[in-house]
């Protein structure tokens, strides 16, 4: 599904923020990403939604390299990737319901089948009643569910969330966990980056990539050492 | 609970509809290029109107005299003797005679002492009577109309009829009327191109604009996957519209103010711009003006936007 292979990331002339980044990431397994404040989760992450490429290294998705797609395929790529941003990236000029839709829109389904599912999920995520709102009106909490829900409103490939549950109470926090479970147990491939340790044991399942000095390891739950990813290859 | 979504369904129909994935109608850089669109609109159908009118002016008026002449035979001659009224009708019977007789004259009349009186009552007034002032001959020329005319050859040879016999061919004054009207045309023609110019810069600068602005927002449609032609669609329906309405108000007030100057013409009787009444097809033109200038605006964004966007990754 996903393979780092020597990949370092830096921002123009800086510092690398990420070196020697290795990891494969199986179709259908459930990560959190975790490390520090400032350890390079959202730049990680940014590499992920093919935001930015890497400086250097091979890095490849869906079985391709990445680094060698054109405009058009890596358009197809990123219409099977879901992604809920840190800051959230909502469109502050049109209603929940419109930024839901959005990526229905731009991938071109009916208009019909958009609104049956949007009005769903939006019952689902508990913002039924807030369809016509326009994002900047509504709370930080709100607004990271409509993030969360425009996100899987596609039933992405790859799920990609960038500390998603910063701003929710346990209830709904608990609640988008398990609607990232469940895109999961239906073959999504789900990375959630994520600093909150209490979240992260209360679903100890998952596996962990940790970031630490620009390099990741990978943490099983039922490994207590963690096991340096760069040495697998 | 599925089905209570759906009986509840009409809510879903956002009550303020969702026009752009850009906030496009928000910010002043929409009304600019609507204030712009109009007055270049205005100046367009100013120019084509102008242009219109003359033309046609032009073309009745040279239709009805390029093969037409007129002699004249003054009443005086060259020294300022007045000539007998007698020897003036007999010359201008031997040149009518003369005329009718050459091959590439179709025809050849003595204009009536009365239709000369009524051509000079306007300047001299009602008034004055002819009884003792002698009238100039008229031999108004009508010359067939596939014939080059040597008009010197023609002068010469009525020339031998009397000195001071005159050749009116309407010549030079017709190909000055032609050469305004060439030139108005010409002006029309370059106004024109100029807006189409101002209209492609105007609207590729403001949506470079837009871009430069709504850069975080084309960002993340971009992430969504959205493809180039998605986003340029939106900025070409945008930039379609909005000149299409700034246009299509400059294009009425436009056409009222025309529609004034032309009522204002008739009243005052300018007899020398006879009419300047647009024919319908003319009319139809200039209604269809900001229809060109909308589309011409969406081609520009288009283009802009595929440009800056193929700068994205
Ligand atoms: N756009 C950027 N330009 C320059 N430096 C950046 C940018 N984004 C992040 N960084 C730097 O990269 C490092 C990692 O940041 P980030 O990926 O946001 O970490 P995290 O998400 O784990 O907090 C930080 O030192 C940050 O200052
Ligand atoms: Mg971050």
């Amino acid at each position: 599904m996903i393979k780092f292979e020597h990949v370092g990331l830096r921002y123009g002339v800086g510092p690398e923020v990420l070196s020697d980044i290795n990891f494969t990431l199986e179709p259908g397994t459930f990560h959190f990403l975790s490390g520090p404040s400032g350890s390079g989760k959202t730049s990680l992450m940014s590499m992920l939604y093919l935001g930015r490429q890497p400086t250097r290294g091979l890095m490849s998705m869906f079985g391709k390299n990445v680094g060698q797609l054109n405009r058009q395929e890596l358009k197809k790529l990123r219409q099977r990737i879901g992604v809920v941003f840190q800051d959230f990236r909502l469109l502050n000029h049109m209603s929940a319901f419109d930024n839901i839709a959005l990526p229905l829109r731009i991938s071109g389904q009916p208009e019909k089948e958009i609104r049956a599912n949007v009005e769903e999920l939006m019952e689902w995520v508990g913002l039924g009643d807030h369809r016509h709102m326009l994002p900047n009106t509504m709370s930080g909490g709100q607004q990271q569910r409509i993030a969360v829900a425009r996100a899987v409103i596609t039933r992405p490939k790859l799920l990609l969330a960038d500390e998603p549950t910063g701003n929710l109470d346990d209830e709904i926090g608990l609640r988008l966990m398990n609607l990232f479970d469940q895109l999961n147990r239906m073959g999504t491939t789900v990375v959630i980056a994520s600093h909150n340790t209490v979240l992260m044991q209360k679903f100890s399942q998952h596996d962990r990539i940790i970031l630490d000095d620009g390099q990741a390891y990978l943490e099983k739950p039922q490994q207590t050492i963690k096991q340096r990813l760069g040495s697998m290859f | 609970m599925i089905n209570f979504i759906k009986k509840d369904r009409s809510l879903g129909v956002a009550k303020e509809k969702r026009k752009y994935d850009l906030p496009l109608n928000k910010g002043s850089g929409g009304s600019f290029l609507k204030i712009l669109m109009g007055l270049m609109t205005i100046l367009a159908i100013f120019a084509l109107s102008a242009s219109f009118s003359l033309s046609e002016m032009t073309e009745r008026w040279s239709s009805g005299l390029e093969n037409k002449a007129t002699v004249e035979i003054p009443a005086e001659d060259n020294k300022g003797n007045i000539i007998e009224q007698v020897v003036v009708d007999k010359i201008a019977l031997d040149i009518e005679s003369f005329l009718k007789g050459h091959p590439d004259v179709e025809t050849a009349e003595i204009m009536r002492p009365q239709e000369i009186k009524d051509l000079v009552s306007p300047w001299l007034g009602n008034e004055i009577t002819f009884e003792n002032v002698p009238l100039p001959g008229i031999v108004s020329i009508k010359f067939k109309d596939d014939k080059e005319i040597n008009y010197t050859i023609l002068e010469s040879r009525l020339k031998s009829f009397g000195e001071h016999v005159r050749l009116d061919t309407h010549g030079t004054w017709l190909a000055d009327l032609l050469k305004f009207t060439g030139a108005l045309n010409f002006a029309a023609i370059l106004i024109s191109t100029l807006i189409g110019i101002t209209t492609v810069v105007a609207v590729a600068g403001a949506v470079q604009a837009r871009m430069a602005v709504y850069d975080e927002e084309l960002e993340l449609l971009h992430l969504m996957g959205a493809g180039d032609r998605y986003i340029a669609n939106q900025l070409q329906r945008y930039s379609f519209i909005t000149c299409l309405q700034g246009s299509a108000i400059g294009a009425i007030i436009g056409l009222i103010l025309i529609f004034i100057i032309g009522w204002l013409l008739k009243q005052r009787d300018i007899s020398l711009l006879p009419d300047f009444n647009l024919s319908f097809v003319q009319i139809i033109i200039l209604i269809i003006l900001p229809f060109f200038i909308g589309l011409l605006a969406m081609v520009t964004a288009r283009q802009t936007v595929l440009r800056e966007l193929s700068k994205m990754p």
